[in-house]
């Protein structure tokens, strides 16, 4: 058993590689990147600074310019090296300066270095103190054909080491920054409904096996397939149009996540403020995941009724409430619990859907937002995140199963 | 259960297992009513150029017929794209000074006016899906409203039954093509993700071994790729038309009936029959055929509405986010993001027709689904008390 949970430990391990990689590539071949888009808006600014020319056809842009912007997305390298320096297990330049020869540099932390004649790079305030971590090497010479060095410092970090890059669209934020801002509404989001949607499929499930194929049963099932065809969102939409518009009731805030006057609410206002505001998406969050819960409870709840070990249990002369309650309940809430591996995802939950119906600023829209602009390492990092979630979620599920089910051997 | 007159036909009548299947959903109503409804409308709408269109079906001009429609009808394929080969100027019919598609509205009211033995049979719904305040420029053009209201009707034409949309469109018309093109997207995907992931989950579950932990390992990369990035991605290197979006979403989709047919077939291979089979030589590809395929495929089976489910709702929220079918086609998940955009404004048709008509098509789906599970897997319980 803890052999076989190693095993799937180790095996997630190709699985991670395997979807960045694929997700690397893609992402990074396709055109109309960051670079595509940094070059259009340099010819576009160039033709109208150089004025005039209107019909002298497309700027080209300085090579040492293309050079340079190139090497800051580090698209100078090939991509198999671009792969594993995002990864953390291949040196990434923390910092890096064309130089040249016996001339002062300043770079991060208020030093100023130096390359001297000898290829040594030293303090440039203390020539005899040697920068250790720095290196050099020779660059292409600036626009006036004087010789120039690059040196640089190189660091280990990458997703394995917990930095996801900076985000280009949004300029100074790591993008472990730019998640956690909007970890809160996925947070609120995922708990609330996955409490509510667990005591309410629990119940329902519950009763629906008691009062199998009676009427109840009936309406019931109906309705929560109808709530199992329809996409949340598009369920949102129908009751922002009926409950938030002029039209019909308009009872409830037309989206958005709280009022704009938030902050000067009184404290019990402001709970209020942020209930009215949580209804409706929570409501399409929650109803996705609403029949296969339900009836899962019921079915499951069902099968174990119908079993010898109820039957002896009511011969012996057990009452039917302990019966159900103590005998049957334990076995068929098994399957529900091991749902429960997934929970990890809650922290960044987010639809993107629901959240552009309801003007709702969270983690799938920054998502959205960040594929649509090409914000590649948001995109990376989201992939990361997803991926993890999901290979353990399903290990932590297996392993509750294990845990409330001494049947079950894993082999 | 068979009310057959004679006894000799009571005797006779055996029924094989999917006969007794299908009795079993018959009895079903509501699947069974859902089944006929779905089908009826998704034939009509193979018709949908006679029943709904600005094009006449018949005009008789000067002794000579044309049959516009019908033109249209034969030019449009699955996707309901139209090809250019049906234009009929209006000069051609009459119109003067009209050298544009014809405007067979009009050219209906300038008949009767003109009153010389000419006529025009218009379609029983005479508006396109794609008409909006920019077609019929010049002296033709009617005054085409945005955002009429439902049966609003302007200077004595036919009433808009849904009203228009911002620019003017057809909001019933667009409803009833969107309805085809969902219909036949969902079935294309769904045909295809059965045709991808029977064969691999069969092969993957009986032959087992390195083939099936490969595929296994393949399977999960895939399942857990971004898939809505990589579609964005893609849609802004080509734009999507029907074909391609069917790919797409095939591509990610054919993973669920591969799984469920992988853990069928290992547990079906087990069986006694199929050691039966093997030793007495018949060989593997009848095995797997003839034996485990008929038994592996009941659960596969019943999922297949679930399946189409997923694959409606699929294209409407590709359409809705704009990375979709290309935007002159009528589809539910644009005509909602259009209304979305014009919420506050009170038009409330814009949203909820779309959204009505998807829940519609998916609730009855679903009971189709529901009665072909109950008819597949007719599971008794029995408790006492």
């Amino acid at each position: 058993m803890f052999d076989y949970f190693i095993r799937r430990l180790l095996l997630t391990i190709p699985t991670f590689i395997g979807c960045t990689i694929v997700v690397f590539t893609i992402v990074t071949l396709a055109p109309g990147g960051p670079l595509e888009q940094q070059i259009q808006a340099l010819k576009k600014g160039g033709g109208e600074t150089g004025g005039g020319g209107g019909l002298a056809g497309e700027q080209t842009l300085p090579p040492q310019a293309l050079e340079d912007l190139k090497e800051f997305y580090g698209f100078d390298k090939p991509i198999w090296k671009q792969y594993i320096i995002w990864l953390g297990v291949w040196q990434r330049d923390a910092e890096s300066f064309k130089v040249e020869l016996n001339k002062r540099r300043l770079v991060g932390g208020g030093h100023s270095l130096m390359l001297t004649n000898d290829f040594k790079i030293v303090d440039a305030d203390n020539p005899s103190e040697i920068a250790k971590d720095w290196k050099w090497e020779e660059a292409a010479p600036d626009a006036q054909g004087n010789k120039r060095y690059r040196i640089y410092r190189t660091e280990f970090s990458g997703v394995l080491t917990g930095n996801f890059g900076k985000s280009y669209k949004y300029p100074g934020k790591t993008v472990m920054e730019l998640i956690v801002d909007r970890m809160p509404i996925s947070t609120q989001f995922g708990i609330v409904g996955l409490i509510l949607s667990y005591t309410l499929c629990v119940y329902l499930g519950i009763q629906k096996a008691l009062r199998h194929n009676s009427v109840f049963d009936f309406v019931s099932s109906t309705l929560v397939f109808v709530a199992y065809s329809i996409p949340g969102w598009a369920f949102g939409a129908v009751l922002l149009v009926i409950l938030c518009t002029q039209t019909f009731f308009p009872i409830l805030p037309l989206g958005g996540f709280e009022s704009i006057d938030y902050s000067d609410l009184p404290f019990f206002d402001k709970i209020w403020d942020r209930v009215i505001h949580f209804v409706l998406p929570l409501t399409a969050y929650t109803l996705g995941g609403f029949a296969s819960l339900t009836m899962l409870m019921k079915n499951s709840l069902l099968d174990n009724l119908s079993q010898d070990y109820i039957r002896t249990a009511f011969a012996k002369g057990i009452r039917e409430q302990r019966v159900i309650w103590l005998h049957a309940m334990r076995n068929s809430i098994i399957p529900i619990v091991t749902n429960i591996g997934y929970l990890i995802g809650v922290f960044v939950a987010g639809s993107y859907l629901i959240e552009r119906v309801f003007n709702i600023d969270g983690i799938g829209k920054l998502t959205f937002d960040s594929a649509v602009a090409r914000d590649y390492p948001i995109v990376f990092a989201f992939t990361v995140i997803s991926v993890i979630i999901t290979l353990m979620g399903s290990i932590i599920s297996d392993l509750i199963l294990s845990l409330t089910d001494p049947r079950i051997r894993f082999k | 259960m068979a009310k057959s007159a004679s006894d000799s036909k009571q005797k006779t009548e055996i029924l094989t297992i999917n006969q007794r299947r299908w009795r079993k959903f018959k009895s079903l109503k509501r699947g069974y009513v859902s089944l006929w409804i779905l089908a009826v409308s998704y034939t009509l709408s193979m018709f949908l150029p006679l029943l709904v269109s600005n094009k006449a079906l018949y005009v008789n001009y000067n002794g000579n017929s044309y049959f516009p429609a019908v033109r249209d009808l034969l030019d449009l394929p699955v996707i309901g794209a139209l090809g250019g080969s049906n234009f009929i100027s209006g000069e051609t019919l009459g119109q003067q000074g009209n050298a544009a598609e014809c405007n067979y509205r009009q050219l209906q009211k300038q008949y009767e006016q003109e009153n010389a033995g000419n006529t025009v049979i218009m379609p029983l719904y005479p508006y396109s899906s794609n008409e909006d305040i920019s077609s019929g420029i010049g002296e033709q053009a009617e005054i085409v409203e945005q955002f009429a209201a439902p049966f609003e009707s302007k200077n004595g034409s036919v009433p808009r039954l849904l009203g228009t949309d911002d620019r003017g469109r057809d909001v019933f018309s667009r409803l009833t093509y969107g309805f085809q093109i969902s219909m036949s997207f969902a079935l294309l995907v769904a045909f295809l993700e059965y045709l991808i992931g029977i064969p691999i989950g069969a092969i993957m579950g009986y032959f087992g071994r390195g083939f099936d932990l490969m595929m296994q390992r393949f399977m999960e990369i895939w399942g857990s790729l971004p898939y809505l990035f990589l579609i964005i991605i893609i849609a802004s290197l080509i734009t999507p038309n029907f074909i391609l979006l069917v790919g797409l979403v095939t591509i990610f989709a054919w993973m669920g009936p591969a799984a469920q047919m992988r853990s069928q077939v290992y547990r079906e291979k087990t069986r006694d029959y199929v050691a039966a089979a093997i030793s007495i030589g018949v060989p593997t590809r009848k095995i797997l055929l003839k034996h485990i395929l008929p038994n592996s495929l009941v659960p596969i089976i019943t999922f297949l509405p679930f399946a189409i489910v997923s694959g409606i709702g699929a294209l409407v929220s590709l359409d809705f986010l704009g990375f979709g079918l290309p935007p002159t086609t009528a589809s539910w998940g644009e005509m909602v993001g259009v209304g979305l955009a014009y919420v506050t404004d009170g038009y409330w048709w814009l949203v909820l027709v779309p959204l009505g008509a998807m829940f519609t098509t998916l609730i009855l789906v679903v009971f189709i689904g529901e009665g072909v599970r109950e008819a597949f897997d007719p599971k008794v319980f029995s408790r006492l008390r």
